[in-house]
């Protein structure tokens, strides 16, 4: 034999019993194919699939009132009426959305809506933030008692002093302005001001006392403090407020239907009532009307009218969730 | 003449400089119409021009109680609405939160879709969304969705009522507990993981470590959720008691009846608020859990 051969029948010698664990079937690794295969494995596969199953049917309940909109806003009259199309239409009548901006008067609405919604967020986070450091930084007596009182405001219901609210402002003429929603939320109050409070409460407590002794020494007074330093700090606190005022705002229609008596200055979820009484009346059957209102057209200008806040709230979802975990509105 | 004050005093000063904006919001927009509306609820209003009242003592109460029909039957099935719906919520939205927070492939879509009932906004729009309008109860929309009409013919009647109004207030449950799995899931993630991998060492199950890590150490989240669920019931535009309590005030007028009313619905609520805070308020864990 040449070296070559001698060699590879070397290596053949050296590594013959190793070819047993190839080419024998039964080998100490093979209780560990068995135990791939056993019935543990199998149990957690199907537990991951369940679980899984689990989720998608809660979520389905969640999210059938918004699939349902907005197939439905998108059927065809000849669709509506048909019952046997119930998740897919036939054809996509985007024209019901063209309609449906026209009858809400979409950008006159859209602008107030902004508005009011704009100027509340700053109200509510400006003015949470400061009263909340004063309630976090500082001991001072009264102020767990304060604090308590702060959330005994959240649960009293605003309809039990909707009325003389009322005419106290009726009283200073703010009535039939945006000025009964805005001022509030520059004092801590408005929809839900004592959440937000008790939100940047929890968050500054549990910020380092650092902060502010550094600033001290460097010779800050307080207010200033609060505006450099600890406002930016506090980004995911801002962020949450900013994202849940805005919801609450936005999709508000109690206040503002109380306050706001003049047409012009109605905001864009007043108007969904109007449309939809336009459904239930005998209207539809007038031949006079040149134009019919049917579900799906109310349908497309109720998701015109949330749409907005859909948007937003997926550009910011992330810094949301993060934000409301590192808020220490839980309590860690 | 110069003022001298402590440093503590200088510090109190201070801080009544920080909440000053919320003592003025409070005595103008909250306590005065919070007077006004408790002396408008013992009075009769006279002349509607002037809102002049009169003092009436307890008839406004006694009217809600013995003489309106309406209020005492809608007040009790409120407050048993209120008494199922609020445990099976925060049991419902922790249950959730905990399947979110187990590590899964589309974590994010499913946040998003739990919080997705919170965007869309008051109960009116979600109102309109389900066609509910005027008359039609939110729980016969929720029977089509869980139980189609097809399934439903095999089940026989009484068993199928039973099954469909337990499983429609079950959806109605979980379409208001959107807020509340956002506050769980970070209540949960609050928790280090040290704590179950000690739990795991020391041969704890899953069930144990529920009991015995998890329900502690959120308890702080359960409180806050409770309180919210509570407020959150009032501004639902299904709730049949305010709706009523509206209705009286301001379209037939009886302010003054409306105001009563809605005193007896609040002390229903704080009793029970104050039921939540001393039954939990020794269980609050209120370590950092670190």
């Amino acid at each position: 034999m040449n070296m070559k051969a001698s060699s590879l029948y070397n290596i053949y010698l050296n590594n013959k019993s190793k070819l047993k664990y190839i080419y024998k079937h039964d080998t100490k690794y093979d209780k560990y194919l068995h135990k791939y295969l056993s019935m543990h494995t199998l149990v957690r596969f199907i537990v991951r699939i369940c679980f899984y199953l689990l989720l998608f049917g809660l979520s389905f309940i969640f999210i059938y009132p918004f699939l349902d909109m907005i197939v439905t806003s998108l059927k065809s009259t000849s669709d509506l009426m048909n019952i046997t199309v119930k998740w897919i239409p036939n054809s996509l009548m985007f024209s019901n959305y063209v309609v449906a901006i026209e009858q809400l008067q979409y950008l006159k609405y859209f602008k107030n809506s902004v508005f009011v919604t704009t100027v509340c967020i700053i109200g509510h986070v400006l003015s949470c933030s400061f009263v909340a450091y004063g309630f976090s930084r500082y001991k001072f007596p009264f102020r767990d008692s304060l604090f308590s009182f702060v959330i005994f405001t959240l649960i009293v219901p605003v309809q039990v002093i909707i009325f003389p609210l009322y005419i106290f402002y009726s009283k200073l003429g703010w009535v039939n302005s945006y000025l009964p929603i805005i001022v509030p939320t520059f004092f801590g109050y408005g929809l839900k001001g004592g959440l937000f409070i008790f939100l940047f409460r929890q968050f500054f407590a549990g910020l380092p006392y650092e902060l502010e002794e550094a600033a001290r020494v460097d010779g800050c007074r307080p207010l200033r403090t609060f505006f450099t330093i600890i406002l930016p700090v506090s980004k995911s606190a801002i962020l949450v407020s900013i994202v849940l005022s805005m919801v609450w705002h936005w999709n508000d229609y109690f206040e503002p239907n109380i306050y706001i008596a003049e047409k012009n200055m109605h905001l864009l979820p007043s108007r969904l009532p109007a449309l939809y009484n336009m459904l239930n009346t005998d209207d539809i059957l007038n031949p006079e009307m040149d134009l019919i209102i049917n579900e799906a057209i109310v349908l497309a200008a109720t998701f015109l009218v949330v749409l907005p806040i859909l948007i937003v709230y997926s550009l910011v979802q992330n810094k949301f969730m993060e934000g409301i975990e590192r808020s220490g509105l839980t309590g860690q | 003449m110069k003022i001298k004050l402590s440093m503590k005093q200088k510090q109190n000063l201070e801080a009544i400089m920080f909440i000053s904006p919320w003592i003025i919001g409070t005595l103008v927009f909250f306590m005065n119409p919070l007077i006004q509306s408790i002396r408008l609820s013992f009075s009769k209003i006279v002349k509607l021009n002037g809102f002049v009242m009169q003092w009436n003592g307890w008839a406004n109460y006694e009217k809600a109680f013995l003489w309106d029909v309406n209020f005492l039957p809608m007040f009790l099935s409120s407050v048993k609405d209120t008494l199922i719906n609020t445990p099976l919520t925060l049991i419902f939205s922790l249950f959730i939160a905990i399947l979110v927070n187990k590590p899964s492939k589309m974590r994010g879509f499913f946040r998003t879709v739990f919080f997705l009932p919170v965007l869309l906004g008051t109960g009116f729009v979600m109102k309109q969304l389900l066609g509910l309008g005027m008359g039609v109860d939110a729980m016969s929309v929720a029977k089509g969705i869980i139980v189609p009409d097809s399934l439903a013919k095999y089940f026989g009647f009484g068993l199928l009522g039973v099954i469909s109004s337990f499983l429609s207030r079950i959806t109605i449950v979980l379409w208001k507990s959107g807020v509340q799995i956002v506050l769980f899931l970070a209540g949960l993630q609050g928790i280090s993981s040290s704590l179950y991998e000690a739990a795991h060492c020391d041969g704890a199950t899953e069930w144990e470590m529920f009991w015995k890590i998890t329900l502690p150490m959120i308890s702080p989240v359960i409180l806050l959720n409770f309180i919210y669920t509570i407020i959150d019931s009032f501004t639902d535009a299904n709730n049949p008691i305010v709706d009523y309590i509206l209705k009286a005030s301001f379209q037939k007028n009886q302010f003054e009846y409306g105001a009563a009313m809605g005193w007896v619905y609040f002390i229903f609520v704080f009793v029970l608020c104050m039921l939540a805070f001393f039954v939990m308020r020794n269980r609050v864990y209120t370590g950092t859990g670190k």
